[in-house]
């Protein structure tokens, strides 16, 4: 074997991955070319970024899978908060559903607490507590070793509690949404939540395509799932796509 | 001899009413309104006396008093005086009496005589005379009913004349309205061949009724720049003293009256007074335009129209427009605009107008009928109609504006769907990773309970002695042993552990101060070990005892003592 045949084998062997980018340039080209299916590669594409989510959410919305849309912009909304694209494509595609008012908290304090928590990703919260923590600690420190200057670093010190108090009620909301009551989408048109985890159960409610909720159990081929309003039923695993990054 | 003039010299000081006179006077008798005199009210013979109780009088105010008192000695015979100055400032013209004025000296009282004074209208009588006078300017002596004129008040005072300020401004002006500004103009003029500097009050007057009236007289306060023994000289028993311990100039108020003007206020007149005239008085321009020109039916089309010039722009109404019936109106926005004493001024007026047909050619006329004092005749401004060309609509129903100004457009309808793609993959965030969150979560807190702890120890290192040295004591005590090269060192190692443990002095302990605080046996074994060793020369082996001493303070530091 002389080392042309071994460097052909070598290529045969070695299996062709593109880069992210790559792949994320050739689903953009699939998509302007207006073949949306194909561009649902974007779900290949490891890490995904909120652009990718984006991407992705309005190649289901072309296909006219609206709810797989907004749960992909819920997604991508999840990493990047502020980005008006995102909120705008998912407002709108809320819109087309006419579930916009069904997935907001139904009190306006509730609204406003989601509005200010949801604008920030979990890192973000998490800087903002470790920064309000560290602050803290140190004007304590301050205090305890500076009497002269304890008036001044006390009131440094309440500030900085207050904002370490208010960002670790915001990272643990989400956290504890994230984990303990996971949020979904409804992603199938008719689905029906039932009494009980059984085909023959009596249906409970209708959820429109688009509805988010909060999945309280899974059992498998059934989760319990709670609506904005405190509605609860079981609907099948499929119905409810999972707002997770993993 | 010196201790002899001062006694002379004190005694004189003492208070002595021996004879007392007490006067009264001004300064003039005959003063013009808005002038002020001097009431100088002086006791001879005495330094201390009452104030003097001014009575009222209708029509006069007092100011002060400001008090003076001398004291000379002549050959031997001392003479005393006190005086009190009020200023007096008369309220109306007229003829006054200021009556007997009681003062207390010691315990009798003393009146002055009744003093004469009389306050005339606009007579001029400054000393000043001829090089302090001031003259009043009117454009004209007729005015028109709602005319405002400007007018100015000159003041001229001769270059050798030590004007500083004016301190401040009156005229009498009956029938006359009248506003100055603050801001004074200054120049120079040559009357008669000499130089004079000029300063000029600017204002305006507006008649409030017809007839022939007076703007004035006006009294204008000079303040003049005067060596302070001018003044002095008016005071009677004043001679040097006071003035070489002031200043040698001060400034003094010379009320400069000027002459009235007579002003005839003329009436509109009646005859050729056009129907239209709505009051506006003054030289008027009228300018109007119309945005856009060119609109389709139920477009709202801006029409401004402008009135600016000289005059009282509040007697300007709005002009008269020409039927409006084929449009429909809004209320018209004004802003006006005028100069200080509101002898020039600008209107503009913006109506918005909407044509209903596509049969309107164009925009009325618009006529502003207005008395010119000028010319001394009544004139109409008058703007032609403004073409306009209004097409009709195609389809659809006309939007109605609510404000001036804003433009018309028919509802549009925008198109809506989802924002394009993103072009590139953004930034990839990695979550934040729980063990390190928590890991920068804790040292803080750790380090800050650890720093409290280490204040707190510090400060209880300071502050409580026997702690200190407990805390030390074995520390010590070991480094001490470690060093020892005989008994004597491993005995004071273990006096000066006992020591800091004990909180006591280490040079005085002995085999006793086991019984003295409860140690154990062995502290007292290897004290007489060491005495022993020491002064009787037993065969002890060191190490085995330095041993021995560590063993009793680790069984030490265990103990509670």
């Amino acid at each position: 074997m002389n080392w042309k045949t071994l460097a052909c084998s070598l290529l045969i062997a070695v299996p062709v991955f593109g880069s992210p980018m790559d792949d994320f340039k050739t689903a953009n080209q699939l998509y302007d070319a207006g073949k949306f299916a194909e561009a649902a590669a974007y779900e290949k594409i490891e890490p995904k970024s909120a652009h990718v989510f984006y991407n992705l959410g309005n190649a289901c919305f072309r296909q006219d899978k609206l709810g797989l849309a907004i749960l992909n912009y819920e997604k991508a909304r999840r990493l990047s908060p502020r980005d008006p694209d995102i909120l705008a494509n998912l407002k709108f595609a809320e819109q087309r559903l006419g579930v916009e008012d069904a997935n907001k908290p139904p009190g306006a304090v509730q609204r406003f607490l989601r509005s200010i928590i949801e604008s920030r990703t979990v890192n973000e919260w998490s800087g903002y507590e470790l920064a309000g923590l560290w602050l803290t600690a140190l004007a304590i420190g301050a205090c305890i070793f500076l009497p002269k200057l304890r008036t001044g670093f006390l009131i440094i010190a309440v500030a900085c509690f207050v904002g370490l108090a208010a960002s670790a009620l915001a990272l643990g909301q989400q956290v504890i949404n994230d984990h303990r009551s996971p949020q979904g989408i409804v992603i199938v048109t008719g689905a029906e939540a039932r009494f009980a985890p059984l085909p023959e159960s009596t249906v409970h409610f209708q959820l429109a395509e688009g509805t988010k909720v909060a999945i309280r159990e899974d059992r498998g081929q059934w989760l319990l799932v709670e609506r904005a309003d405190g509605q609860q039923g079981w609907v099948k695993t499929g119905a409810v796509g999972r707002i997770t990054l993993q | 001899m010196r201790l002899w003039l001062t006694l002379a010299f004190l005694l004189a000081a003492v208070p002595v009413f021996g004879d007392v006179s007490v006067t009264a006077s001004v300064d003039r008798n005959r003063i013009a309104f808005g002038e002020t005199v001097a009431l100088t009210i002086s006791v001879q013979g005495a330094q201390n006396g009452g104030q003097p109780s001014v009575p009222k009088v209708d029509g006069l105010t007092f100011a002060g008093p400001s008090t003076q008192t001398t004291m000379s000695i002549v050959n031997g015979q001392m003479s005393q005086a006190l005086g009190f100055t009020y200023q007096v400032t008369p309220t109306r013209t007229g003829e006054f009496t200021i009556p007997a004025i009681e003062v207390n000296v010691g315990d009798k009282s003393y009146l002055t005589a009744p003093i004469k004074l009389v306050v005339e209208k606009g007579a001029a009588q400054t000393d000043l005379g001829q090089t302090l006078f001031g003259r009043i300017r009117l454009a004209s002596q007729q005015i028109y009913l709602g005319q405002v004129m400007p007018l100015e008040v000159l003041v001229f005072s001769r270059a050798d004349v030590p004007l500083k300020s004016f301190g401040g401004f009156n005229c009498e002006a009956d029938g006359l309205g009248f506003k100055f500004l603050q801001n004074l103009k200054s120049g120079t003029q040559v009357i008669n061949g000499e130089s004079f500097n000029v300063q000029v009050i600017q204002g305006a007057i507006s008649p409030t009724r017809t007839g022939t009236m007076n703007f004035g007289p006006c009294v204008v306060k000079a303040q003049l720049a005067v060596p302070r023994n001018r003044q002095s000289r008016r005071w009677p028993f004043d001679d040097s003293i006071f003035d070489d311990m002031m200043s040698r100039v001060q400034l003094r108020e010379v009320p400069v009256t000027i002459d009235a003007t007579p002003v005839e206020v003329l009436p509109l007149p009646e005859e050729g007074r056009p129907a239209d005239f709505a009051g506006a008085v003054g030289q008027w321009n009228l300018e109007v335009t119309a945005k856009p020109t060119e609109v389709a039916v139920g477009d709202p089309i801006t029409l401004t129209i402008k009135v600016s010039g000289s005059g009282n722009i509040d007697t300007v109404p709005a002009p008269k427009l020409g039927s409006l019936d084929e449009f429909k109106t809004y209320d018209p926005t004004t802003k006006t605009t005028k100069d200080e004493l509101n002898t020039t001024g600008e209107r503009v007026m913006q109506q918005v107008l909407i044509a209903k047909s596509a049969e309107i050619k164009e925009l009325p006329e618009v006529r502003l009928t207005y008395f010119d004092p000028v010319a001394k005749a009544y004139r109409t401004a008058v703007q032609p109609p403004i073409k306009l060309v209004v097409k009709a609509r195609s389809g659809g129903e006309s939007t109605i504006v609510s404000g001036a100004g804003s433009r018309l457009r028919p509802e549009e309808k925008l198109g809506q769907d989802i924002v394009y793609l993103k072009g590139d993959l953004g930034p990839v965030e990695s979550r934040v990773s729980w063990p390190l969150f928590w890991t920068l979560n804790v040292t803080p807190v750790v380090a800050l309970v650890g720093a409290l702890g280490w204040k707190r120890r510090q400060d209880k290192l300071r502050g409580d002695i026997a702690y200190a040295r407990r805390s030390r004591a074995a520390r010590a005590a070991r480094k001490l042993l470690a060093a020892a090269a005989n008994f004597d060192d491993v005995q004071h190692a273990l006096q000066s552990y006992l020591g800091d443990r004990l909180n006591i002095p280490a040079s005085g302990i002995t085999a006793s101060v086991g019984e003295e605080h409860q140690l154990p046996a062995d502290v007292a074994g290897i004290f007489q070990t060491c005495d022993a060793a020491r002064f009787a020369g037993a065969q002890t082996d060191l190490a085995t005892l330095k041993r021995e001493v560590e063993r009793v303070i680790d069984e030490l530091e265990n103990a509670s003592l």
